[in-house]
């Protein structure tokens, strides 16, 4: 089985964010990209589905500026993807998941897959468009939410839980998808060191820009456009609660949440 | 040219061992700490990772790193907890040994099973009556047959409770002094092997150590690691590598009480301003930052003349022993930074200067490398 999982390199939860002078965009200056906790789930269900149907393969591909985008390529081969793939794409901040539905969509007419995985929104702009835009642009079904996904070979059927509110439900696909995945409800693996060691040495494929602009024509224009990009005011307010033990904590707390926040009644 | 700058490699094991650090050792430290409990769970995930055997060859499945990419680990697991991080290095001091004295057959034999599956080393030189003598060393090896028959004590061993292996320096002859010392590797289950109780110590508790006793151990010629009389230059050529891993040690524990020291100074108010603002914080923050920095470099630059096949032993005695003085004087400016607040261990800062204390004295007392470095020293000016 081919299984590919699509990633995006997203600001370090640590990073200190900026807006770009024109105040339209985050500054990437500086910024430490990583992989985003939800793909990091997609990637982890990627690899279990792998272990248990063995001569399966994994390949991350990601679309966006180097040499970010090629980082989280190499964090996905560390954990233990067997091959990656580079969709180049010159601007600097990417703020248009419908553009990279259409660039990973020419790509995958071009490549044989079964499977497609993705997380279940991007780490930073949190659209949540992708997995869906994708589905429709390669005519494959798409699920959001899910979880514990298996595939059973003789039926060639995929198998998983979603959650949905107040549980879960559970639910099959024939063939090809597009699944994207809850966070972090599979404990993602750490990348062992040897393994970080080859990712480092491991190559890339890399689609240029141009190849991909070519195969989209009109299309290759980005839908979306920011003009806006503020940080949060900071906020004032907050109340430090004097305790001694945990249990004094929890009841101080429950009663300023009861009695002045007001969110319990 | 002089180079400072980390290839990408290099920043990723370094976020990887930060990442370990943060999620699986700085929640335990504090406990470790006050129980002097040894936390296997964390150790085999450090092995899992690739994070133990640091500086086994790929060939026999171990990492296989320079030595700068292991100080470059080891200074971000010890900002997290630096007794565990002696225990995470004890095997690369104990598998050194082997790594320079011992047959191709037996690195073979005895590195694979320390790759294949998680298991614990030590390094057994220090006797009871002295370490820094190690001439001096008392425990016997009488040849019998193929085999040589040891008794004697070993004391204050890293791991030795749990340690399924232990390289063993004892003399043919003590009338030798150096020349008689031997280098032996020992399985635990050899018998007349007993290791002693986990001592309790000022830091570094999450470290178990101990004594190990020879009574009659019967050692086959195989697991003599180079010829009579070769153990005490391997014993100090393994300390040549190890002495500036320490240094990191070190350098991890001063960087994380700056970095504590830091922290507190911004949000603490007296007088109706951060204590940040007032001079006489500054000046503390000004000195620990210079100590770090220069600790750092010390340390980077011993580790890398000796992955450029340098000896390094002048370096390398200068990188531990100011990294480790250094350490002593930040980690307590960083308990003075915090006041009274510093003084309890509800705090993480004491704890820093109770660690930071062993690395003046182990791998090589800090008088012991001031007789070094003053040697080296003048060694070239005569
Ligand atoms: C927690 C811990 C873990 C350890 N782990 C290991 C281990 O895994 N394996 C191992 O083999 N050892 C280990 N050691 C032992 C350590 O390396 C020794 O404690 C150290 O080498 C000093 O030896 P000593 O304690 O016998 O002190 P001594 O040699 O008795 O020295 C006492 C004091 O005299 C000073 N001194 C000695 N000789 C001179 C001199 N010529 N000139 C000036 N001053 C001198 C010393 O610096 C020291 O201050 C460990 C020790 C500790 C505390």
């Amino acid at each position: 089985m081919e299984i590919v999982v699509c990633i995006k390199p997203v600001p370090d939860a640590e990073t200190r964010l900026r807006a770009n002078p024109a105040g339209t965009a985050l500054d990437g200056e500086g910024v430490k990209w990583a992989l985003a906790g939800y793909d990091e789930s997609a990637v982890e269900q990627a690899l279990l589905l792998k272990e248990a149907n063995p001569g399966s393969r994994v390949r991350a591909v990601s679309f966006g500026p180097a040499p970010r985008t090629e980082e989280v390529l190499r964090a996905a081969l560390a954990l233990g993807a067997d091959g990656a793939t580079f969709l180049e794409h010159p601007a600097e901040v990417v703020p248009d998941p419908l553009l990279a539905a259409r660039a990973v969509a020419a790509h995958l007419g071009r490549a044989t897959w079964d499977l497609v995985l993705v997380g279940k929104q991007a780490g930073d702009d949190e659209a949540g468009l992708f997995g869906g835009a994708l589905a429709e642009l390669v005519d494959a079904p798409s699920f959001g939410g899910v979880m514990a996904l298996t595939y059973d070979a003789s039926a060639r059927r995929f198998t998983f839980r979603r959650s949905v509110e107040g549980g879960a439900e559970a639910a099959e696909v024939p063939g090809r998808a597009v699944l994207a995945l809850q966070q972090a409800w599979n404990d993602p693996r750490t990348a062992k060191l040897p393994n970080i060691l080859k990712s480092r040495r491991a190559t890339i494929d890399k689609v240029a820009w141009a190849t991909t602009a070519g195969a989209l024509g009109p299309l290759g224009t980005p839908t979306t456009q920011s003009v806006g990009f503020r940080l949060p005011a900071p906020r004032s307010g907050a109340k430090m609660i004097d305790y001694r033990t945990p249990e004094e904590a929890a009841e101080k707390l429950v009663r300023l949440l009861q009695e002045e926040a007001k969110v319990f009644p | 040219m002089v180079d400072f700058s980390l290839t990408e490699e290099q920043t990723s094991l370094q976020e990887m061992a930060r990442k370990f650090a943060r999620s699986e050792m700085l929640p335990r430290a504090a406990e470790c700490d006050k129980n002097s409990r040894f936390p296997e769970e964390v150790y085999r995930k450090a092995w899992e990772l690739g994070l133990m055997n640091l500086n086994v060859p790929s060939d026999f499945g171990g990492s296989g790193l320079s030595l700068l990419d292991q100080v470059l680990i080891v200074e971000e697991l010890a900002r997290a907890c630096a007794g565990m991080t002696t225990s995470i290095l004890a095997n690369c001091l104990a598998l050194e040994p082997i790594l320079i004295g011992a047959s191709p057959e037996q690195k073979q034999r005895l590195l694979a099973p320390f790759c294949a599956s998680f298991h614990l080393a030590s390094f057994c030189l220090t006797e009871p009556a002295g370490g820094s003598d190690a001439g001096a060393l008392t425990t016997r090896a009488r040849r019998d047959g193929d085999a040589y028959v040891l008794d004697g004590e070993k004391c204050f061993i890293t791991n030795a409770p749990h340690a399924s292996l232990y390289t063993v320096f004892a003399t043919v002859d003590p009338a030798l002094r150096h020349r008689g010392i031997t280098a032996f590797v020992v399985p635990r289950s050899a018998e007349g092997l007993s290791t002693g109780k986990d001592e309790d110590k000022m830091g570094h508790r999450a470290s178990a150590t101990s004594t190990v006793r020879f009574e009659g151990v019967r050692v086959p010629v195989d697991d003599r690691l180079g010829a009579e009389g070769d153990g005490f230059s391997i014993a100090m050529r393994t300390l040549d590598q190890t002495r500036t891993p320490i240094g990191a040690i070190a350098l991890g524990i001063a960087q994380a009480a700056l970095g504590y020291a830091g922290e507190y100074a911004l949000q603490r108010h007296t007088f109706g301003k951060p204590i940040a603002e007032h001079q006489a914080i500054q000046l503390k923050i000004a000195d620990m930052a210079q100590a770090v920095h220069a600790s750092r470099l010390l340390v980077w630059h011993a580790a890398w003349l000796i992955d450029h096949g340098r000896k390094g032993t002048l370096e390398s005695s200068i990188a531990k022993c100011f990294a480790s003085d250094a350490a002593m004087r930040v980690a307590d400016e960083a308990i003075q930074i915090f006041g009274g607040y510093g003084y309890m261990r509800d705090y993480p800062v004491e704890k820093l200067l109770r660690d930071a204390k062993l690395t003046q004295i182990y791998e090589g007392s800090n008088e012991i490398q001031r007789i070094v470095i003053a040697r080296e020293q003048l060694k070239g000016a005569a």
